[in-house]
């Protein structure tokens, strides 16, 4: 391969080389760079290392700042400081720039949104996927999991927690979770609260202690422990005014008396459960049904010891449950357990679209910085002959490039704080208008770090604009261009021309990402949820205290309930569900059915468990396919009877009739067998783009415990937004004491379940039209400089008889070309890109044609725009004039 | 002068001495890569030895064009007496400073 061509030093930093070195010594520097070059580095090292090493020469060279005998290289001889020299620069700098305000404006304002909009990016990605949590050594704290038969994780039972937290010797301290959502009745009116049952050294496991109090102790999480409670620093403030003598003191959770000992710090952020309240101890009664080994409802949490990684932690719990499947064969679907690194866990979902947002930002960035790029260029060519006359009196190619620099930093330092200041307002925005469910929302902020990112970022665009220019004023022989009187600047042309082919690519590419997007929300709407969301009013209704002790008591409530929001005037239906669809609830059993034994029935599928009221199905506008729906006569006491939908009946009798047939629900080997009476549509439960789910419908009546949290929806004649506060007092006209939580319609219910996916739309759509925007006017900007440049050309064309058409086609020609460049650049680029978003794309592949083809002829349609003002100018230049302007 | 002379200073001009004619910027970086086992940047080089000459240490004089330095001429150092003047205190505090330790470090 290197027969043909032999290596040479890299051109690019050898040009900068010859900039940089101080004339004295430019030829003994270069000549001895390119000796070393060839004869030591290139023999020793090989072509690749050796142009390394060059570069790496050329860069200390220049930042070394040489105390060479500077000679005649300077204009100031007299020894001036560098900060002299400096400051005498910024003062020229800063006058030349308010000499041309428009250009600055444009110049400013260009870097300005790049930066601004990076930096507000930045700064909400900052502590989801790169600052540390806020936890002593928080590298070092694992999610522990179960598996599924399909290898994805699960819950964990409390038994198999128990055995983890008894037999590994790789965890300082692990902790469960549990949820738990109580009423809250001792202060002023009931509320209901988030909160989470822990095991006692959960506080351990995340290195962080209560601020006022204490944590749990061992003896606490007993099942006939004393009742205790810690509560956070938000719900302490809100509820007891912040009373600092609070500890110690009583207050009444869902009926029962609990001691409050301990506040977290306002500081303390509860990543696990950033809803979290307050805690307790999980206080789990092993002698219970839901202690079975395959009762997975607990998450578990844990921290590693000093010197133990995770790999061999992994190996350690790996083995431990290799004994759990020897010891209970029947009990765990699959082996091995899943550690997860918090951060990991938490970001999980959203990492890939917050990556797709900061790629797009960071594209943006780059065609600002090359839009500022051509400003500077066309403006350097315009300035040219007051180069060559500095040059010419004297002044050193380094001292011109300096000078040239200087003026691009601080073009991007004015456009730094301005886009600092735009991504403070526009954080604000991003955090009102960011859907709710991000990960550590709460801790978005403009700190020391964001400050940095912001003046790193404008550092690098600052140069990164300025360099081009500069080095095309510093090295071109601007001698001869004094001669030339500074009008042929064909070299900044075709630079110019590149950075708008770039520009035009870059854009297609952010383009792209955004209709692929479009199109994928399209399609997501487009999905059918299942049920009718149009006049349906939901919200959750939650019993507690004393009274409601027995299941009785509970169902009674409900029954009372029901009939009275049914009785109001203007509802039309109304049903209860212990889970409501796109909610954000989720509820599985496994489902066991007759004469299909599994040797291990943990290998039996699970369905979502709606515990329904009569008349629900018919209240959601779910459709029977076969069979018949749920009545009221389907009570406790009657035979048990449960509708599945389409994808379970499928899924488990394909080819089938599965009315008639008989299963289990839960424990594959006690409790009722329920007879199949029914198969209805198919719900998006998880979210539109879930893949369908095994489901049934149980008669609430029927099942084997009262839940005391159902969801109660409401199809209304009238707008179901007002019917909300008619439905409460209904509801309370039963017993005024118990809470009611998420009001929402059904539609604002499906809205939120895909807010994040239309706020990345949102993100992509904003940068997409800024960078089309900088694109149009990067193309603009070539071109109508072209035509002045070509002025006498196109004269004389005019004058030996071109039409005005022929004359405009020109112009166009050029643009297009320009266009159908970046086009084909960009297509190809995007093509290898968009993979990167295929995993938040639905419906649409990520090389779809239409996409493609529609992005890039609105990108042509653009720079036909931006071509049509030069064009028109061209077209109605005089031939005269343009002849004589240019003797 | 009674300047005293850093420890790269005495290298390169030991370096210097080494070379006589010969000596310019790639065969001193030669040079020190060589027998002192350093790998220095031609820029480092070219700092001391602008400081030495600044300290009228060592003297230039501009050398012949060759091909391989794409038609370049080079920059020859060479030491002046003041320079091994200062060369040869420092090396003999140095020796005075290390008589009879060899076998202190050899036990």
């Amino acid at each position: 391969m290197s027969d043909g061509r032999r290596p040479r030093p890299p051109a690019l930093a050898r040009r900068l080389l010859e900039c940089v070195a101080p004339r004295a010594m430019r030829e003994a520097l270069v000549g001895d760079l390119e000796e070393a070059f060839y004869a030591d580095v290139l023999p020793a090292r090989g072509a690749m290392r050796a142009r390394a090493w060059y570069w790496r020469e050329t860069i200390r060279v220049a930042v070394m700042r040489l105390p060479f005998v500077e000679g005649e290289d300077d204009v100031v001889s007299t020894g001036d400081s560098s900060m002299q020299l400096l400051a005498a620069d910024l003062r020229f700098a800063v006058r030349m720039l308010a000499r041309r305000p428009g250009f600055s404006l444009l110049a400013i304002l260009t870097l300005a949104v790049g930066i601004g909009a990076t930096t507000a990016i930045f700064s909400v990605l900052d502590p989801m996927l790169f600052r540390a949590l806020p936890y002593p050594d928080a590298g070092r704290i694992l999610t522990v999991w179960e598996r599924d038969h399909d290898g994805s994780e699960s819950n964990v039972g409390f038994a198999t927690f128990t055995d983890i937290a008894r037999d590994n010797k790789s965890l300082v301290a692990v902790a469960a979770i549990g949820s738990w959502q109580t009423v809250m009745t001792s202060t002023a009116e009931p509320e209901r609260l988030e909160g989470e049952r822990v095991s006692y050294g959960y506080f351990d496991v995340l290195g962080v202690q209560p601020v006022l109090g204490r944590a749990f102790r061992a003896d606490e999480d007993a099942p006939n422990a004393p009742r205790v409670v810690v509560l956070s620093d938000g719900l302490w403030r809100r509820r007891f005014g912040g009373d600092p003598s609070l500890v110690g003191k009583p207050v009444t959770l869902g009926g029962n008396p609990y001691t409050v000992i301990g506040v977290m710090a306002k500081s303390f952020e509860n990543v696990l459960g950033p809803r979290t309240q307050m805690w307790t101890p999980l206080r789990y009664d092993a002698s219970l049904a839901w202690a079975c080994r395959t009762c997975r409802h607990l998450r578990a949490v844990g921290r590693l010891k000093p010197a133990v990684d995770a790999a061999s932690a992994r190996r350690e719990l790996d083995q431990l449950s290799a004994n759990l499947i020897r010891a209970y064969p029947n009990d765990y679907p699959a082996s091995g357990f899943a550690l997860v690194p918090v951060r990991d866990w938490m970001t999980r979902a959203v990492r890939p679209a917050l990556l797709a947002v900061f790629g797009a930002v960071a594209l943006l960035l780059v065609i600002a910085c090359a839009n500022v790029t051509s400003l500077l260029l066309a403006r350097a060519a315009q300035r040219e002959s007051e180069f060559a006359v500095r040059i010419a009196l004297g002044a050193g190619h380094r001292r011109v490039l300096r000078q040239l620099l200087t003026e691009s930093v601080l073009l991007a330092a004015v456009g730094g704080a301005a886009g600092f200041a735009l991504a403070y307002a526009g954080l604000v925005l991003l955090v009102r208008l960011g859907p709710a469910d991000l990960p550590r929302l709460d801790a978005i902020t403009v700190d020391a770090r964001v400050l940095a990112f912001a003046i790193v970022v404008t550092a690098l665009a600052g140069i990164a604009s300025g360099l081009a220019p500069a080095l095309h004023v510093a090295r071109g022989d601007l001698q001869s261009s004094i001669r030339r009187a500074g009008h042929r600047t064909g070299g900044s042309t075709r630079t110019r021309s590149m950075l708008v082919v770039g520009e035009m690519a870059l854009a297609l590419v952010l383009l792209v990402g955004t209709g692929l997007l479009l199109r994928s929300l399209g399609r997501l709407l487009g999905v059918n949820p299942g049920v009718d969301p149009n006049h349906l009013l939901t919200m959750e209704v939650q019993v507690s205290g004393a009274k409601y002790r027995n299941d009785t008591a509970v169902r009674a409530f409900f029954d009372d309930a029901l009939r009275a929001v049914r009785a109001i005037p203007g509802v039309d239906r109304a049903g209860l569900a212990s889970q409501l669809p796109l909610g954000g609830n989720f509820d599985s059993y496994g489902v066991h059915i007759e004469l299909k034994p599994n040797a291990n029935p943990e290998l039996d599928p699970s369905a979502m468990r709606y515990a329904v009221s009569a008349d629900y199905l018919e209240t959601m506008r779910i459709p029977v396919k076969r069979g018949r729906s749920l009545t009221a006569q389907d009570a406790a006491g009657a035979p048990e009877v449960l509708v599945i939908n389409e994808t379970f009946a499928r899924h488990m009798w394909p080819g089938d009739d599965p009315i008639g047939k008989r299963v289990r629900v839960g424990a594959p080997d006690k409790g009722a067998w329920f007879t199949i009476v029914g198969i209805a549509g198919d719900v998006q439960h998880v979210s539109l783009d879930a893949a369908r789910a095994d489901q049934m419908y149980i008669p609430e009546a029927q099942w084997r415990f009262a839940d005391d949290a159902l969801t109660l929806v409401v199809r209304t004649r009238g707008d179901p937004a007002e019917m909300a506060s008619a439905v409460r007092s209904a509801v309370w006209s039963v017993d005024k004491d118990q809470a009611i939580t998420s009001v929402a319609t059904m539609e604002k219910v499906l809205a939120a379940s895909t807010a994040r996916r239309r706020f990345l739309l949102m993100l992509f759509e904003l940068f997409a039209v800024v960078a089309l925007a900088l694109a149009a006017a990067g193309t603009y900007g070539v071109l109508s400089g072209s035509v002045a440049q070509r002025a006498r050309e196109i004269g004389i064309r005019a004058a030996l008889g071109a039409t005005r058409g022929d004359i405009l086609r020109l112009v166009v020609r050029q643009g297009v070309g320009l266009a159908v460049a970046g086009i084909a650049i960009g297509t190809a680029a995007a093509l290898a890109l968009s993979r990167a978003i295929a995993g938040l794309l639905f419906g649409v592949t990520a090389t779809d044609p239409l996409t493609f083809a529609a992005v890039a002829t609105i990108l042509l349609a653009v720079a036909l725009a931006a071509c049509a003002v030069p064009a028109w100018r061209a077209a109605r230049l005089d031939p005269v004039v343009a002849l004589r302007s240019e003797t | 002068m009674g300047s005293t002379l850093g420890e790269f200073e005495q290298l390169v001009l030991l370096a210097l001495v080494r070379l006589g004619d010969d000596a310019y910027g790639v065969t001193v970086r030669r040079e020190l890569e060589k027998r002192a086992a350093r790998s220095v940047s031609l820029a480092t080089v070219y700092t001391t030895l602008a400081r030495l000459e600044a300290k009228g240490l060592v003297d230039t004089r501009v050398g012949e064009p060759t091909p391989q330095r794409g038609g370049r001429r080079k920059k020859h150092y060479v030491i002046v007496p003041a320079g091994r003047r200062a060369l040869r205190d420092t090396l003999r505090t140095l020796r005075r400073m290390t008589s009879g330790l060899d076998a202190v470090w050899d036990a």
